[in-house]
């Protein structure tokens, strides 16, 4: 299926207007805020955002200086899927009967990756079971952050956080690999999800397009967006775009599409950076031992492979 | 035209959310209440109701698609039974919070375990501190006639709240009784359309729900207390003008039966109360000077109106059907309520309490029999004999 959206060519042809303003709390080099603000320049005026509890909710929404120019409603941590629901239904109906009067707006779900794939998880695939017409976001720093960087499942493996400090009798901090949202959402068990997409801050005109793109295909889409934040994963915070980038140069990090479960890559990669090379200068990641990077590798290298990516893959020492 | 209907508890409500045309809706199934949304589910398809019902993933998200409904300026119910409404606890806060009016219709049931269908009040009374307005009803008709009024009060500007417009498991949402279903016309002059001040639109645009910093905190939960106390004078004005326009008339807040010269009254709330009045009046002619009393509202808690006729009695026996472990007194919710109510009326009667009815057992003109005699030691006594009984557990006769 095609959709008609209109594409955004370059940074520079971005529309001008700002949905997202300057004002609000979130720490300097915010991964997530960045993407806030591109998803809400993308989407445009005729948007309401559904925002589950998590750091931009908290870091935002300090009252009377809530950096939004559209209607913004908090929604609990576990509920972003079914509150949002309720509004798209609520739309239609009372668009249908003639009480309102309104355009149908575009519905936008903002959940971290806790709210998403967590303990939002249940409403999340409800949400897409059910067919509303919604685009549900996942902006994924990798750890429930608003709390003080406490293990979630999408945190690497290896990485330290509150929860999995590395110690003598737990070197490598984090034993689990994260799960695939992608796969659990997009991966053909929720027929109603026509679109799908990876995305990252570091790539923002790609990110605004599958905004756009997503918001076009009726019923629910899904976008996995990927937002460093330098508190939680330590590093200096003029990093985080470079570190969004190499995330998806090392294969940390894939960029694709899934069109009707056909996927399409974003970038061509021919090769793949080691692993190495985004770790290096992250404080999630210091305590780490060579057998632990080579355990990354070969998990990148593998999912490479799953995926489907034709590039050269570094080797696993 | 008024038309004569035969039919349950629940299909009555059905009735009366097709009469103020319903929004949203939304769904998970659990005994006894899911009888209403197969009304519902019919009632669409054959293209009698035009409304969304969303099949909810669970009790939980029942309430959160309620919610977005009501913020999104829709007229939005749902309904749920027992450990439905305790796995929906997380949202009764932020829904009266955020001043939405939804309605829930619940069939109650008793919490697990054990794993039992029957009628019990403990479900939402445990979830009754939140700030919404409910109570129960004792028969089909009440429970259309509650629907009607709680939107009312509910949705008023100078209200805003949720309601819980509860009844029996079984005795009220099962059994086939007459009703009248209203005019369309008189619910349309009774209950206007639902415009709330704030709703979620782009063209002014609002933030709802925001983080707030300490201080900001007590005086948004003083307002929600303020509105909780407001909403009994709001409570009398809709009983009366309901009584004006549809003919019946409730009283707004304590059923008196029989308390003409009534030394004792029982006092309890929903279906047994059936059976209570015919017992009364089997007791009076046996000699018993008792009579009865039937809240129609737990929150807010008519505490003024018990005050207002507390003295006339010298013994409220005070029926729970539903536990709260631990509780001052020995018995439930009801018995605390009743006993800090009239604390600090003169002259006040001694008010004991009686656990009754639990795990949907029918409480029988036996046992009512045996509370009275109860209470009829108490009035000997003077005194209180038992704090509280646990009817066919630690009777003193």
């Amino acid at each position: 299926m095609t959709v008609q959206y209109e594409e955004i060519k370059s940074v520079k042809k971005a529309p001008d207007e700002e949905f997202y303003l300057p004002g609000h709390r979130t720490c300097a080099g915010c991964g997530p805020a960045i993407g806030y603000r591109l998803i809400a320049k993308a989407a445009g005026r005729n948007t309401i955002f559904i925002g589950p509890t998590g750091c931009m909710y908290v870091a935002n929404t300090s009252y009377a200086c809530g950096p939004w120019k559209v209607p913004w409603t908090h929604a609990q941590i576990t509920n972003g899927g079914a509150v949002a629901s309720g509004i798209e239904v609520a739309f239609k109906q009372l668009i249908k009967k003639g009480k309102i009067k309104d355009e149908f707006p575009n519905i936008i779900v903002m959940a971290g990756d806790g709210g998403s794939i967590d303990i939002g998880v249940q409403a999340a695939s409800a949400l897409f079971y059910r067919g509303h017409d919604v685009l549900f976001i996942m902006y994924d720093n990798e750890s429930y952050a608003n709390t003080g960087i406490q293990v979630s499942p999408m945190t690497p493996y290896g990485g330290n956080t509150t929860f999995t400090p590395p110690g003598p009798m737990i070197p490598e901090g984090k034993k689990l690999f994260p799960k695939d949202p992608m796969l659990i959402f997009a991966g053909g068990g929720h027929p109603a999800v026509k679109y799908a997409a990876t995305a990252s801050i570091g790539y923002p005109v790609d990110l605004m397009n599958k905004v756009r793109k997503g918001l076009a295909f009726e019923g629910p889409a899904f976008l996995h967006v990927h937002c460093p934040c330098p508190k939680g994963w330590t590093y200096p915070s003029d990093r985080t775009i470079d570190l969004a980038k190499l995330a998806v140069q090392t294969g940390m990090w894939f960029l694709y599409e899934l069109e009707d479960g056909v996927r399409k890559w974003s970038r061509k990669v021919d090769k793949l950076r080691p692993v190495e090379d985004y770790l290096l200068g992250q404080g999630r990641f210091t305590h780490l031992e060579p057998e632990h990077v080579a355990k990354l590798q070969a998990w990148v290298n593998e999912r490479a492979q799953v995926l489907g990516l034709n590039a050269t893959l570094p080797p696993v020492h | 035209m008024t038309t004569k209907k035969r039919s349950t508890g629940l299909t009555a409500v059905c009735d009366a959310w097709q009469l103020v045309d319903i929004d949203v809706t939304a769904s998970y199934p659990i005994r006894p209440y899911t009888a209403v949304m197969a009304e519902v589910a019919k009632r669409i398809a054959n293209g009698q109701m035009k409304c969304e019902m969303v099949y909810a993933e669970g009790e939980h998200g029942q309430f959160s698609i309620a919610h977005g409904a009501s913020m999104a300026g829709a007229r939005a119910t749902t309904g749920s039974s027992g450990v439905g409404l305790t796995y929906a606890a997380e949202l009764y806060s932020p829904i009266a919070g955020g001043r939405c009016p939804i309605q829930v219709l619940v069939g109650d049931r008793t919490l697990d375990p054990p794993g039992d269908f029957g009628s019990e009040h403990t479900d939402c009374l445990t979830m009754r501190d939140n700030g919404w307005i409910f109570g129960w009803a004792q028969d089909a008709q009440e429970a259309l006639d509650n629907s009607l009024m709680c939107f009312r009060i509910g949705e008023d500007p100078d209200i805003m709240l949720p309601q819980i417009v509860a009844m029996d498991g079984y005795f009220v949402t099962h059994i086939t009784q007459d009703y009248e279903v209203p005019d369309q016309d008189l619910v349309d002059r009774f209950l206007p359309p639902f415009k709330p001040k704030f709703r979620l639109d782009v063209n002014n645009p609002v933030i709802m729900g925001p983080q707030i910093t300490p201080e900001m905190g007590p005086p948004l939960e003083w307002d929600r207390n303020v509105v909780m106390q407001r909403a009994k004078g709001k409570i009398v004005e809709v009983t009366e003008e309901f009584g004006r326009l549809f003919g019946r008339h409730y009283a707004p807040f304590v059923e008196e039966y029989m308390t003409e010269g009534a030394e004792m009254v029982f006092l309890l709330q929903g279906a047994h109360a059936v059976t209570c009045k015919s017992a009364v009046k089997y007791l009076r002619e046996a000699g018993y000077p008792v009579g009865m009393l039937r809240l129609r509202w737990v929150r807010p808690f008519p505490e003024e109106a018990l005050q207002a006729i507390a003295a006339k009695f010298k013994v409220i026996g005070v029926i729970d059907t539903g536990t709260s472990y631990g509780a001052a007194g020995g018995g439930g919710v009801l018995l605390v309520e009743t006993r800090a109510s009239i604390s600090e009326t003169p002259d006040k009667p001694i008010v004991q309490g009686f656990t009754s009815g639990l795990g949907g057992e029918v409480i029988t003109h036996d046992e009512f029999f045996r509370m009275a005699e109860m209470m009829r030691k108490t009035l000997e006594a003077g005194q209180l004999v038992q704090s509280s009984t646990w009817v066919n557990f630690n009777d003193y006769v």
